[in-house]
């Protein structure tokens, strides 16, 4: 046997193996492939004779030669980010390639194998490397944001690393997981939220988003459901670059820019916020008379007065200033820090025909705007791939990560830096008495202030506490191939994902108001997670007499995760130089557990092409996993799904106009197994320990029959390209019904629990969405392309038999309304009459109708939906010009329709009536006299005027954000040349530029992080704004 | 092509291992917590189980303090500022609670929660050893009963308001839940029912337990606990007769002086303290386990949500020691100084509400012969004395000051609202049996349990 020439990489896209020993031959042609970009060879070229498996690759230097049969006419030219070429066969041909992300040649990764985009059934979205590198974000998700029709990434914060939530085609769960299977080459990685400090990290933030050569995201259950019970949620690749034979190349990128927030919010100054609490406490004087606890109004009015100065001079660092407005202190400000960003690239790739790599490492370094906040990140990749002999491959992907997130509290401390906003604009930053920071001393104590501030002062945490979570991670794998024979091929992968996260937090004596550590406290914790995977699958395909394609995958795969986690905590330091808990004089506490869960699969999957027109794809998921119970620790989930290439047909095949039309439908299952580990089980736990004495106590009710949660997914879409695939579209409408819901059921308290994870319930949703890629204009020197997607979806929770989840909360799962609606009392604004808060009735009398009359008894008000926090639609639209090296992208993003609570406006947008928190300006409109119409209750103070949740504080969240404009200009060749470099580019880009909206906080892309969850959605509280980010920035390759 | 033959076999061979060897990864058995059939096997289980009912108790929800802090804030007529940013304590000392409240859900759930641990003690009691079996069943029916008692007169007309066998009082929980089923979704029992299991899980806790039983209740606590039930009832017999079981068992003694009965370590204020020797009993606190919620809420050294107003000092008399060693005045605003120990003891039953109980009790039952042997002036003048104040004379004593006497003696240590209820006093202006001073029932237990009605005015 002369040779099996391997193909590799390439193989795979076009799912053929071929030997060109068998074949016969007439002559032989050769010719260079290149760049028509930049005029480079292109290595890894696949050339094939047009209707035969006939085919090569190009060498390092772009050229290929080729034994053709006697009759081929037409040469096919593709190649991985290319737009595929055909061209008459002649020798000495000389073909450049353009980029082409919207060609239906394009390969895409799909679960245990490529597939070329033209034969896929299902729905999956891909986003490439041009559109992730370089943006400015911590996390490779919030790159995502925007770019994938369907997939709805919203960060929870502008805090560095912090949670992030990815929705594809809506929330299919209550109660279980909602977020994606993230896979990286093959690996399931961990994804667990492993921060102590009540707000989220996103372990994502680990990887590296250049090294992403692209991201593909699962949609639709055909294409999802081969991860079976992990695939409810969708499945999102994430595929690393590797290396190409040939020229070694050397990239080196950097950036560097400033970071603000996206908007501040309008507080009272000094003056106003004097005036406002003295009305207030005429309010709160008047309104005691009222209900009888004064003998006259001007005895309640003058009691309130008193005490109400007397609070101000505190407030105003025990002087008169106040009333003078001498001291203006903008707290909002204070809360904000200057905020660069700087990272720095360097990657190496390339190889020969035998062995090819691709490295690369980069350093991050990104200050917070949130005082205290910062990031470094530090990673490093080899990919290395090896052809043994003839039949035999084997390669390794490794990534290091190390990430030190310096962060603050959750946004519901009062450590947090901006929960300063809640202080008095008269009180200054530094207090007169002392030198100091208020707060920091009171000089009669010799202790840190106890009631001055109002509030605990959150610079006192900035100046005397940290809070650091720093992890160490390596994810990777090895694998090995076997062509075992024409057309079969087994592969087997081992890959592990080690998280090792620290976590340190240090509190001085200077925050014991918020911390109660009169001598400093602090507390350390060490989680370690050992996530390995299997996968071991047979791949086979051939190709019956021209008309039949089979691709069989069958294999196994196995995931296992240990989760070992300690931690302690000790208080009184002898001085606050030392901080470890090495020299603390109390040990206060010490914990150490672990937990652990499996997987088991079993996975098939067939694809049949015929006539190269009608596609059919079948597959099936057999799946176990530790996490149910030994009565229903199985389950099967199968889809099928159907394509039709109308344009390969002959009454379509000479149109003009339309060059590409597929329509194709999937149905299949896909579980959900998103839950915490023995959920099934009755459980007692040891942390019932009494005065030091242990104890026991019971902490789960058993559940034996618990199962799968299971969605029934169908898709219809439609695929076409018209003039020549130069504008080509997908539109897709699908509906997802998610039944035996894993739902922490509310149980009645006097049981001694309050829920229990049970199969209950249903939900479904519903949606529509498409997106257009269009070379819009394309002549030698301009180039105009858009890419724009859409999608709609409709969430509706349709049987929770009768129960409602969240009471107690503004969010609610409740039957007949999407995920996480807002439930509350319907405000009303400020009674004409009297200036007490009011709440329309909404009581149903006997005969069903609606009371709508306002009551100012919050309690006879009834609760009901205010609105939703899901979007009707998001959206995302691309425009990129080219003109000679000159680049301009302009990227929009946005959501429509989704409402936000702001859980804050009880304290900060409440008529003063809720404390001395300072107040939005919005305040000031407050009812004064009877006839007043206003939406905003008399000022009162401490009378809780109208603070009970309601929809006082629910605004539209729809926004508009230029997410991201970039202007680049790649040096010219003749510069190139003179400076020794094979590319170079320069650029500037902005990021989250504008925003349009009307939401009245500081950003609409919010979710409170302290109680952010399945069904608490939409809410702001105190949440550090979006970041505004505007980079300069270099790439260069040698 | 011969040694492809090899190929295909050993690689079947290495994927048929890889496809089988995995199964065994299935079964995962939990590392921190413990099967249920493995729980309470032995008498040290279930021993544990009794230790893990006293962790529950101590929660903040309940015997942390908040159960009681909740009767100082609605039952305040005057005394207090608030000027907290919970905003359902806010609520609750506004007397305008919101069936959504959420301390209301908590105490709720908390005390049912350790009601069930405490069921859960009571059914495995054949576990015990001998020797500790009597310990063992007193401990749960004490908790059982005190928590029952505290529901009922904050989440229930009071016992003295019409008739307590036809008002809906709470739930009465006997047996552990093991599983949901239609019994779980229980109704609400009569006043006079829960009355009645309160004062026979107490009645057989005081005889079952010990004299001594370190800081946990002993026979006195239940006692202590069984006078303070019989008084809010009205049966001053039984009040007076509990009252003096707990002072002549010789376990407790009054301390010397007032400040004595709140130790304060101004050079620690972290030390975790114990109980006095005036301490019937009280939930303990250290740096790990248990809270105490009067110190979150009524010390600087907590949240300091809660100042005393000058005016509540108008009727102490001159020589009163109880506002100088109580009370202290920082930054402008007056604070009680009984909890300024973060980790300090809560205080539940003290010895010197005994005195008051037996005092009121005796004087109220008067011309009888005083139950215990002790006149009631002896009794309030034991408390006065110790205070710094001259003895009262015999003649001199009327209700109204025995009454006064119990408020200084024992204020803002949770008694405010049920002596208002008792004693038929109104809070500024609200009735004494206006529904704003009954708690809900908590908005979540009613949409959950269709069984359970929902108290008038909500």
């Amino acid at each position: 046997m002369a040779a099996f020439k391997k193909l590799t990489g390439l193989l795979w896209s076009l799912l053929l193996l071929t030997t060109l020993s068998v074949q016969a031959q007439t002559r032989e042609i050769s010719g260079r492939i290149t760049d028509q970009k930049d005029g480079l060879p292109l290595a890894g070229v696949t050339v094939t004779v047009k209707g035969t498996s006939v085919s090569t690759a190009t060498g390092a230097d772009g050229t290929f030669s080729l034994k053709i049969p006697s009759g081929a006419k037409t040469l096919v030219i593709s190649s991985v980010g290319y737009a595929q070429q055909e061209v008459a066969v002649y020798d000495n041909i000389s073909v450049s390639l353009t980029v082409g992300e919207s060609a239906l040649s394009e390969v895409v990764v799909v679960g245990y194998g490529t597939k070329i985009k033209r034969d896929i059934t299902g729905s999956v979205a891909k986003v490439g490397a041009k559109e992730l590198g370089n943006t400015p974000a911590t996390s490779f998700e919030s790159a995502l944001q925007g770019r994938a029709a369907g997939v709805q990434v919203e960060q929870q914060n502008g805090k560095l690393g912090q949670g992030i939530k990815v929705r594809i085609r809506g929330a299919s769960s209550v109660s279980a997981g909602n977020e994606p299977l993230y896979v990286v080459d093959g690996v399931p990685v961990t994804t667990t939220d492993l921060s102590s400090n009540g707000a989220q990290t996103s372990p994502l933030a680990d990887l590296n988003t250049n090294d992403i050569e692209s991201i593909e995201v699962l949609k639709d259950a055909s294409s999802a459901a081969i991860y079976g019970s992990q695939a409810s949620n969708g499945v999102v690749l994430i595929t690393t670059k590797r290396g190409k034979a040939g020229k070694s190349k050397i990239d080196f990128g950097f950036f560097s820019g400033v970071q603000e927030p996206t908007h501040l919010r309008s507080f009272m100054n000094a003056q106003q916020f004097v005036d406002y609490s003295r009305q207030a406490a005429v309010g709160a004087g008047k309104y005691e008379y009222r209900l009888g606890y004064w003998n006259t109004e001007q005895e309640g009015i003058d009691w309130w007065t008193n005490y109400v100065e007397s609070r101000l001079k505190r407030y105003s660092a025990g002087n008169d200033d106040y009333k003078t407005y001498k001291v203006n202190t903008d707290w909002q400000k204070e809360a904000f820090q200057p905020a660069p960003i700087t990272q720095y690239d360097l990657s190496l790739s390339g190889g020969n025909e035998k062995t090819t790599f691709y490295m690369a490492g980069q350093y991050l370094d990104q200050t917070g705007i949130a005082k205290n906040n910062s990031l470094k990140r530090y990673n490093g990749r080899l990919n290395i791939d090896h052809k043994l002999n003839n039949w035999l491959s084997a390669g390794m992907n490794m990534a290091f990560s190390r990430t030190l997130n310096f962060r603050v509290s959750n946004d519901n401390a009062f450590s947090t830096p901006l929960q300063s906003v809640a202080l008095s604009p008269i009180t200054p930053l530094i207090d007169p008495r002392t030198g100091l920071i208020s707060g920091e001393l009171d000089p009669e104590t010799g202790v840190p202030n106890t009631n001055y501030p109002v509030y605990y002062n959150p610079m006192l945490s900035v100046k005397g506490a940290y809070y650091n979570t720093f992890v160490n991670r390596i994810l990777g794998n090895v694998y090995g191939q076997a062509q075992i024979m024409k057309g079969l091929s087994f592969r087997t992968e081992f890959g592990m994902d080690q998280l090792n996260q620290t976590e340190e937090a240090y509190y001085g004596p200077i925050t014991v108001r918020n911390t109660q550590y009169p001598r400093g406290g602090g507390f350390t914790s060490a989680d370690q997670i050992l996530n390995y995977n299997t996968n071991n699958f047979f791949r086979y395909f051939t190709k019956i007499k021209e008309d039949h394609d089979i691709d069989v995958v069958a294999g196994m795969s196995y995931q296992d995760q240990n989760h070992f986690s300690q931690g302690a905590t000790a208080e009184s330091f002898p001085s606050s130089a030392y901080k470890k808990l090495t020299s603390a004089g109390t040990k206060t506490d010490a914990t150490s557990t672990e937990t652990e869960f499996s997987f088991l699969s079993y996975f098939s999957r067939l694809n049949y092409k015929f006539k190269n027109r009608y596609l059919l794809a079948l597959s099936g998921r057999y799946d176990a996993s530790s996490r149910f119970g030994p009565n229903s620790r199985w389950g099967f989930f199968p889809a099928a799904s159907a394509g039709w290439i109308l344009s390969e047909e002959k009454f379509l095949a000479d149109s003009k106009w339309l060059s590409f039309l597929k329509v194709k439908a999937s149905y299949g299952l896909t579980g959900n197994a998103g839950i915490g580990n023995y959920p099934w089980q009755g459980l007692w736990t040891g942390d019932g320990a009494y005065a030091s004495i242990p104890g026991q106590r019971p902490s789960q009710l058993s559940n034996p029959d618990l199962k799968w949660e299971t969605t029934a997914s169908a898709d219809f879409g439609v695929e076409f390209g018209i003039i020549k695939n130069r504008v080509t579209a997908e539109v897709d409408y699908y509906f997802r019904d998610t039944k035996d819901l894993l739902l922490a059921v509310e149980v009645p308290g006097t049981s001694g629990f309050s829920s229990q994870i049970r199969n209950l319930g249903k939900l479904n949703n519903k949606g529509f969405e498409f997106s257009i890629n269009s070379e819009n204009i394309v002549t030698k020197n301009f180039r105009w392309t858009t890419n724009l997607n859409f999608a709609m979806n409709k969430n509706t929770i349709t049987d929770l038999k009768g129960q409602e989840l969240g009471i107690g909360n503004v969010n609610r799962a409740r039957e007949g309304q999407p995920l996480g609606v807002f439930v509350a009392r319907e405000f009303a604004g400020a009674d004409p009459a009297t200036g007490d808060a009011i709440w329309y009735k909404n009581t149903k009398d006997a005969s069903g109708k609606i009371d709508r009359t306002p009551t100012s008894d919050y309690n006879e008000a009834a609760d009901v939906v205010i609105g939703n926090p899901n979007p009707d639609f998001i959206y995302g639209m691309r425009n990129n010009f080219n003109y000679k090296g000159l680049e301009l992208d302009v990227f929009i993003q946005g959501v429509h329709g989704n409402k936000i609570y702001d859980g804050g406006g009880q304290y900060m947008s409440a008529s003063g009536s809720n404390g001395f928190d300072n107040q939005t300006t919005d305040q000031l409109n407050a009812w004064k006299n009877p006839g007043d119409k206003t939406m905003v209750p008399e000022a009162r103070t401490f009378q809780a005027n109208g603070t009970d949740p309601s929809s006082r504080w629910l605004y539209d969240g729809s926004y508009l954000r230029i997410k991201q404009l970039t202007l680049g200009y790649n040096l010219p060749k003749n510069v190139l040349a003179k400076i020794k470099l094979e590319r170079a580019k320069v650029y500037v880009r902005g990021q989250n530029l504008f925003t349009f909206t009307n939401y009245k906080g500081w950003d609409p892309e919010v979710n409170a992080d302290y109680q952010a969850s399945n069904i608490n959605q939409g809410v702001d509280f105190y949440s550090v704004p979006q970041l505004r980010t505007i980079i300069f920035g270099v790439s260069i390759g040698l | 092509m011969s040694n492809n033959r090899f190929k295909i076999i050993g690689i079947l061979f290495i994927a048929l291992a890889l496809f089988s060897a995995c199964t065994k990864g299935l079964t995962k058995n939990p590392y921190a917590s413990i099967d249920e059939s493995q729980a309470l096997l032995t008498s040290s289980d279930v021993e544990s189980a009794l230790v893990g009912t006293y962790a529950q108790l101590c929660k903040g929800y309940v015997y942390g303090g908040d159960i009681f802090v909740y009767s100082e804030l609605l039952g305040d007529d005057g005394n207090i500022a608030w000027s907290g940013t919970y905003q359902g304590m806010t609520q609750i000392f506004n007397k305008n609670i919101p069936v959504n409240n959420d301390f209301v859900e908590g105490t709720w759930l908390a005390s049912y929660n350790t009601i069930n641990v405490a069921n859960n003690v009571l059914s495995a009691l054949d576990k015990v050893t001998e020797a500790n079996r009597n310990r063992v069943e007193g401990g749960a029916k004490f908790i059982r009963g005190s928590l029952l008692f505290d529901l009922v007169r904050l989440y229930a007309k009071p016992w003295n308001d019409g008739s307590p066998a036809s008002n809906d009082g709470v739930p009465i929980i006997l047996t552990p839940t093991r599983s949901i089923t239609e019994a779980s979704y229980v109704a609400r029992n009569k006043v006079s029912e829960v009355y009645t299991q309160v004062i026979k899980d107490l009645t057989e806790a005081e005889s079952l337990l010990p004299a001594d039983n370190s800081f946990f209740a002993n026979k006195s606590a239940a006692a202590g606990m069984l006078a303070r039930v019989y008084l809010q009832q009205g049966d001053y017999a039984n009040a007076a007769s509990a009252a003096d079981r707990v002072i002549n068992s010789g376990s407790n003694s009054l301390t010397s002086d007032y400040a004595s009965a709140f130790p304060y370590n101004p050079n620690n204020p972290n030390q975790v303290v114990g109980n006095t020797t005036e301490d019937v009993f009280a939930m303990q606190v250290n740096t790990t386990q248990g809270v105490n919620d009067f110190a979150t809420f009524f010390s600087q050294a907590g949240r300091g949500d809660i100042e005393i107003v000058p005016s509540y000092f108008s009727d102490y008399e001159q020589n009163d020691q109880r506002p100088s060693q109580a009370f202290y005045q920082a930054s402008g605003s007056i604070y009680c100084g009984k909890f300024d120990m973060l980790y300090g003891a809560v205080h539940i039953i003290r010895l010197a509400e005994m005195y008051l109980i037996r005092g009121e009790s005796n004087f109220r039952l008067a011309p009888a012969s005083p139950i215990g042997g002790v006149p009631a002036v002896d009794d309030i003048n034991t408390i006065r004395e110790r205070a710094g104040l001259a003895p009262i004379a015999d003649n001199a004593l009327t209700l109204d000051k025995i009454i006064l006497e119990r408020s200084h003696e024992l204020s803002f240590e949770g008694f405010k609202l049920h002596d208002a209820k008792r004693l038929q006093k109104s809070i500024l202006g609200i009735a004494w049996n206006d529904p704003h001073l009954i708690f809900p029932i908590p908005d979540r237990e009613i949409k959950v349990n269709k069984n359970l009605t929902q108290n008038a005015g909500y």
